[in-house]
């Protein structure tokens, strides 16, 4: 899962990053991850992984790296 | 006299909110007296009028504070986007001739010479010299994306912010009662809205917190528990908020219109926010920073076509426009307009002899609403900002190992529009090199997408740049 986000993410969202670089724990936002990028992460992550992502829990805290993503979508019934 | 309004306002209800910032509030007694305050310590410091001064504040009470206390003591403001590099900031501190810079919270960053620094804690209790502030005096520099390859200031007069924010306040009926949300930062031209138009109508204006920009669902419910009655914003975030913000379960009864400028919106978007908002008046305002808004659309929900975008409307706030027949050009002239980009300490006006602006917008005009159909030149619109792409070029062959470059506009879902680069190197020169100069010298929304390493740069036969195959290689 976390491979498919972060192809994702460094194919579509953020260009100028090194993905190879790129940590699980690192912070997303402060690598240029805007409001109209995370909207498409999530349309992405709930067509791909087959969940419905809350928007009441579209937040910073579950965004803001690809360790956090991963367990939001885990947590939200993506088995 | 851009502050007319806004002091009379102080004069008729002192003990009105104002400014909210999270748990701040502050009345239109207290804003202006911390204004004075500033006034009174820039005049001290012997600043004259016109003369520029740097903001290096976030949105929010102190930066609105300070603003406020620009334009009272005669000068002018320059907002710094905190988050350029220093390289851009200490750039346009320079090139706006700069005489004090405003900030908060300890000395003056490095980068900076002490002796410009003001902080706002310092100023302390006193009442500036009053001055004789005419229409044409300079209120505030916006710096936008320049063509020449530097950032580029836009000087806007007292009198056009006042035109434009006299329209506006008329167009949208802002009373005392209404309370506005405002998330554009000050050096964007949208934040004119916000300071003048609703702090001269007597109405609050409420920060949205920044945080909220990336939770829509809690921007919606912070709208609602704020009865927030209007909003200024731009397409992407009404986007955001449409799909991910939870408005079917939200009550924006209070919410009376929300107005939207600086990048197209998608109509397909813009249809959902309209049936999820019923009773919310929608707004299209269109305008470069150099003619601030000169043309705009009540949204007619009847006429929204999911294939079709949506008109930029009609001529906003006694503006003229018409369209060059031979190029499509959108020409504009009227009291909205900036007086000139600020060069040298002076203002180089931009326009003809009879006073047109050629916005470099190609436009139409069907049945008597003006259509936008993209850029005549180069420039591009990369996450709601201008972007010139000669700019990057210019820091890109300023980079040693940078035998030339040529930067294009790829169009993106997210972004609208991101650069992407096609650069030729010496041997011992690499992408990531460059990569890492650019992230030191450039804003994120005008680093390069892609890169590309050519042995050559295709020209055409009269040796200019064939943007058109740099494309093709860039694509492929």
């Amino acid at each position: 899962m976390k491979e498919k986000l972060k192809n994702f993410i460094f194919a579509e969202l953020i260009y100028h990053e090194d993905p190879a670089a790129f940590g699980d724990d690192d912070n997303l936002l402060d690598a240029g991850l805007d409001s109209m990028g995370i909207m498409r992460l999530i349309m992405f992550a709930e067509k791909e992984f087959d969940v419905t992502l809350p928007d009441t829990e579209i937040e910073p805290d579950n965004v803001g790296s690809l360790n956090s993503l991963e367990n939001w979508i885990r947590r939200s019934g993506h088995a | 006299m851009l502050l007319t309004p806004f002091l009379h306002q102080c004069q008729q209800q002192p003990d009105a909110l104002a400014l909210q910032e999270q748990d701040r509030q502050i009345s239109y007694r207290q804003l202006l007296q911390r204004a004075q305050f500033i006034a009174a310590a820039l005049q001290a410091k012997g600043i004259q009028s016109g003369q520029p001064v740097a903001i290096h504040l976030d949105r929010g009470i102190d930066a609105a504070s300070a603003l406020f206390g620009v334009l009272l003591s005669g000068a002018c403001y320059v907002p710094l986007d905190l988050k350029n590099p220093v390289a851009r900031l200490s750039f346009i501190v320079a090139d706006a001739r700069v005489r004090v810079v405003i900030g908060s919270g300890g000395g003056a960053p490095a980068w900076l010479d002490d002796s410009l620094w003001l902080d706002i804690a310092s100023c302390s209790e006193a009442i500036p010299a009053p001055v004789e502030i005419s229409a044409e005096s300079l209120a505030a520099i916006l710096y936008t994306s320049g063509s020449t390859g530097q950032p580029r200031g836009v000087a806007l007069s007292h009198r056009a912010i006042s035109a434009f924010a006299l329209w506006a306040a008329d167009l949208l009926a802002l009373t005392p009662a209404d309370r506005i949300a405002s998330s554009a930062p000050f050096f964007f031209d949208l934040s004119t809205f916000d300071l003048y138009a609703v702090l001269g109508t007597g109405a609050s204006l409420h920060f949205v917190p920044s945080g909220l920009t990336m939770a829509p669902a809690r921007l919606s419910a912070w709208l609602s528990e704020q009865a927030i009655s209007g909003w200024y914003t731009v397409p992407s975030l009404l986007a955001f908020l449409t799909y991910k913000g939870n408005l079917a379960q939200t009550r924006l009864a209070a919410l009376r219109f929300l107005i939207f400028a600086g990048e197209v919106f998608p109509t397909p978007a813009l249809i959902d926010l309209a049936a999820s908002l019923p009773q919310t008046a929608l707004y299209n305002f269109f305008g470069p920073t150099e003619t601030n808004v000169c043309c705009y659309w009540p949204v007619m929900r009847e006429r929204l076509i999911a294939e079709q975008t949506i008109p930029i409307g009609l001529p906003a706030a006694g503006c003229e426009l018409q369209i060059d027949a031979e190029s499509g050009e959108l020409w504009v002239r009227g009291p909205t307009l900036a007086s000139g980009y600020w060069s040298d300490g002076r203002v180089q006006p931009f326009f003809n002899a009879d006073g047109w602006y050629a916005t470099g917008d190609r436009a139409s005009l069907e049945q008597g609403e003006f259509r936008f159909h993209g850029r005549l030149g180069r420039m591009l619109k990369c996450s709601g900002y201008r972007v010139e792409p000669a700019e990057i070029e210019a820091v890109v062959n300023t980079i040693p190992g940078v035998k030339g470059c040529a930067v294009i506009g790829m169009d993106d879902p997210t972004a609208g529009q991101r650069p992407a680069l096609a650069v030729v190197l010496e041997p011992d020169m690499t992408i990531g090199e460059i990569r890492k100069t650019l992230s030191r010298q450039l804003p994120a929304y005008m680093q390069p997408s892609r890169y590309l390493d050519l042995e050559d740069l295709p020209r055409l036969a009269n040796g200019k740049l064939d943007y058109n195959q740099i494309r093709v290689l860039l694509e492929s």
